[in-house]
């Protein structure tokens, strides 16, 4: 273990990371001020609405909107288990709306009987807890496959390429997500990432430390070594659209042909919401098209709303990583909740973690 | 801290006693509240059935021991010496910190120690410095000086040292590297102010009377200085052991440290008892191996002339 190597001069990484910090602080300022007729507080994934929304719904319904983030859907659940209160909107996964209805942590909203409730498209209202969208309206969706750089990894069309690419030496990312990541290790193996048996997943867990050597890193911030070329390709989100199209000649984001995972969440009130009617309010805005095409347009992520789609730029209408064609959809697998066998996956997943 | 002289007799040493009962209150209620409490409460924890969706049930339950020690082994509590292996490992990290921090801290303190006041509080100021940012943005600031492309590699490229970029990122030198980085300023501080109090003229007095450098290294700044090496190891040790943020991030999660067990275990798991169970082995160890070190160097210091102790 060489450390002298290593050692940097600490001025430099101060001010990089004074830098990175005034750039972090800007973008942080969302929108907050204007107290008016109440609140709404907003408690979602990290950069996972359009900002312009939020402001749109403050000067409409003079309502002062707050927004908070998460990293996972357990980050969430944990939290509110833990008793935060004070927000009124969730952004549960699928599987995870159908955790917090059955743990009555969930509002009854009647969005599913709101007049503008057609503009979804039926095949969206998934969490079998709520089969007549009384609690949830679908919000967004997307699939989870490979960003690469074109430069290193350029023509791989799913995940045998992508694992090819670290044999011959590039190095590639995958997320450090137990589901996602032993997912791709089902796919390959031909089973359902809901597996419950032990054997497919002991499978998939092996798929995925046979080549662990070749695994640059478990991690979700690889979008900028991908873009500098110190890392080949990357297990990631459809939203790596957003990146490959500030740069197109660098990131490119596909689904891979072997099949992949997709995730879909769906806007929640919370049963201990404080401002249960702004939350409404806001659910009903969604509903409108425009308004989730303003999401689209910025996200570049899938919207189940119908009419929305005439209203979003071609150039992601017509994406077929973003919209895929039936065929690819049909590939597409989401998660279900699984219980108590979700500690088979922990364990095949600390067994992937230590592997070397 | 044990109050061994409030034996003096009087109606003034009653009142001493009382002052200080007073003054010990709110320090000993903020403990028992925000440190003891959720200890229990991890201890209880420990020994219960996990709730389906995070939380608990309230029943005993001991398979989450089990796991970590042996006896358990049903379709989803099995024994795995994984867990066992993970925190061998991890010692052996927090280990190689406390050594390097100390390797750069130790004589960095001398030298500052020897500077004019102004330099003196000028160093003291900047070795604080780095907890005005945000320890995620500085360790992100790291990786992308570590990276292939990155800052450290191009340096090194660029001055011929290196054929081809160093593979530093995600490897446990790079953990090591980040937690050096991080605790750095924890092992300073307590050195600094034990090498400080070191009195100048009990080296001369050492020198004069015939002892070589070595020996007056080792027999007099040494044992003088131990106190703020011991502090200084003990506050980098124990937090580096249960450290997640630098492995998760400098070492790609590659590298799993006890820490990021226990965190997957309260989050990604949905397995509180467990997380518990694991943080009360880990804390039970740490204890113990205190326990050895402190009455090691204990036994060192008796040995040690009497002035050494402070």
């Amino acid at each position: 273990m060489k450390l002298s190597s290593g050692v940097k001069p600490k001025s430099s990484t101060a001010l990089l990371g004074a830098v990175i910090a005034l750039s972090a602080g800007v973008l942080a300022v969302v929108p907050q001020q204007a107290a008016a007729e109440g609140k709404l507080s907003l408690y979602n994934w990290g950069d996972y609405i359009n900002p312009k929304i939020l402001e749109t719904f403050k000067e409409e319904f003079g309502v002062e909107v707050s927004l908070d983030t998460y990293g996972t859907n357990e980050e969430m659940l944990a939290k509110i288990q833990a008793g935060a209160t004070g927000y009124d909107i969730v952004f549960p996964s699928v599987h995870m709306h159908d955790i917090m209805h059955q743990l009555g942590l969930l509002a009854k909203t009647d969005i599913g009987s709101h007049p503008d409730f057609k503009n979804i498209d039926p095949q969206f209202i998934r969490a079998r807890t709520d089969p007549q969208a009384e609690y949830c309206l679908p919000y967004a969706w997307g699939s989870v496959g490979i960003v690469y750089n074109r430069q290193k990894a350029e023509g791989i069309e799913g995940w045998a390429d992508f694992f090819a690419l670290a044999e011959k030496g590039e190095k590639i990312i995958l997320l450090d997500d137990l589901r996602e990541t032993l997912g791709i290790g089902l796919i390959m193996n031909g089973h359902s990432v809901n597996s419950r048996d032990e054997d497919e997943l002991r499978q998939a867990a092996d798929y995925i430390i046979e080549r662990v050597g070749n695994i640059s890193a478990f991690t979700y911030d690889s979008i900028p070594l991908v873009q500098s070329g110190d890392v080949a390709a990357a297990h990631w989100y459809v939203g790596a659209n957003i990146f490959a199209q500030e740069i197109p000649d660098t990131l490119k984001y596909i689904i891979p042909k072997e099949g992949a995972t997709m995730y879909q969440e769906d806007m929640c009130v919370l049963a201990s919401a404080p401002n249960k009617e702004n939350a409404i309010r806001f659910m009903e805005f969604y509903l409108r098209p425009e308004i989730a095409a303003l999401n689209v347009s910025q996200q570049l992520n899938g919207t189940p709303n119908v009419p929305a789609l005439e209203l979003i730029p071609e150039a992601i209408r017509g994406n077929e990583s973003i919209y895929p064609p039936q065929e690819v959809m049909d590939k597409l697998e989401i998660f279900e909740d699984l219980g108590q066998d979700l500690k088979l996956y922990n364990r095949e997943w600390t067994r992937v973690k230590t592997a070397q | 801290m044990t109050g061994r002289q409030a034996a003096s007799h009087g109606p003034n040493a009653l009142r001493r006693q009382a002052a200080l009962a007073l003054l010990l209150a709110a320090p000993t209620l903020f403990l028992a509240v925000f440190f003891v409490g959720p200890l229990a409460l991890m201890f209880v924890y420990s020994w219960l059935e996990p709730g389906l969706y995070g939380g608990v049930e309230w029943t005993f339950y001991h398979l989450n021991f089990g796991r970590i020690f042996g006896w358990a082994n049903t379709r989803y509590e099995s024994f795995d010496p994984v867990y066992l292996r993970i925190f061998a490992r991890s010692l052996w990290l927090a280990l190689q910190t406390s050594f390097f921090c100390l390797l750069l801290c130790y004589p960095a303190a001398f030298w500052v120690s020897r500077l004019g006041p102004r330099a003196r509080n000028l160093f003291i100021f900047l070795i604080t410095l780095p907890f005005f940012v945000s320890l995620v943005v500085r360790l992100f600031a790291w990786v992308l000086l570590l990276r292939p492309t990155g800052f450290v590699n191009q340096a090194l490229l660029g001055l011929g040292l290196v054929e081809r970029p160093l593979e530093i990122i995600y490897t446990e030198a790079a953990v090591v590297i980040g937690m050096v980085y991080v605790f750095i300023p924890f092992m300073f501080l307590p050195l600094y102010a034990s090498v400080e109090k070191l009195d100048a003229s009990l080296v001369e007095a050492s020198q004069d009377l015939g002892a070589s450098r070595f020996q007056t290294f080792r027999k007099v700044v040494l044992p003088l200085t131990l106190p703020g090496i011991v502090g200084g190891s003990i506050i980098v040790f124990i937090p580096s052991l249960g450290n997640f943020v630098v492995p998760s991030l400098l070492g790609g999660a590659k590298v799993m440290m006890t820490g990021n067990l226990i965190e997957q275990q309260f989050l990604s798991a949905r397995n509180w008892p467990f997380g518990a169970a694991l943080g009360m082995t880990v804390m039970a160890a740490v204890l113990l191996l205190l326990v050895v070190y402190v009455r090691l160097l204990a036994r060192d210091d008796d040995a040690a002339p009497s002035g050494a102790r402070s």
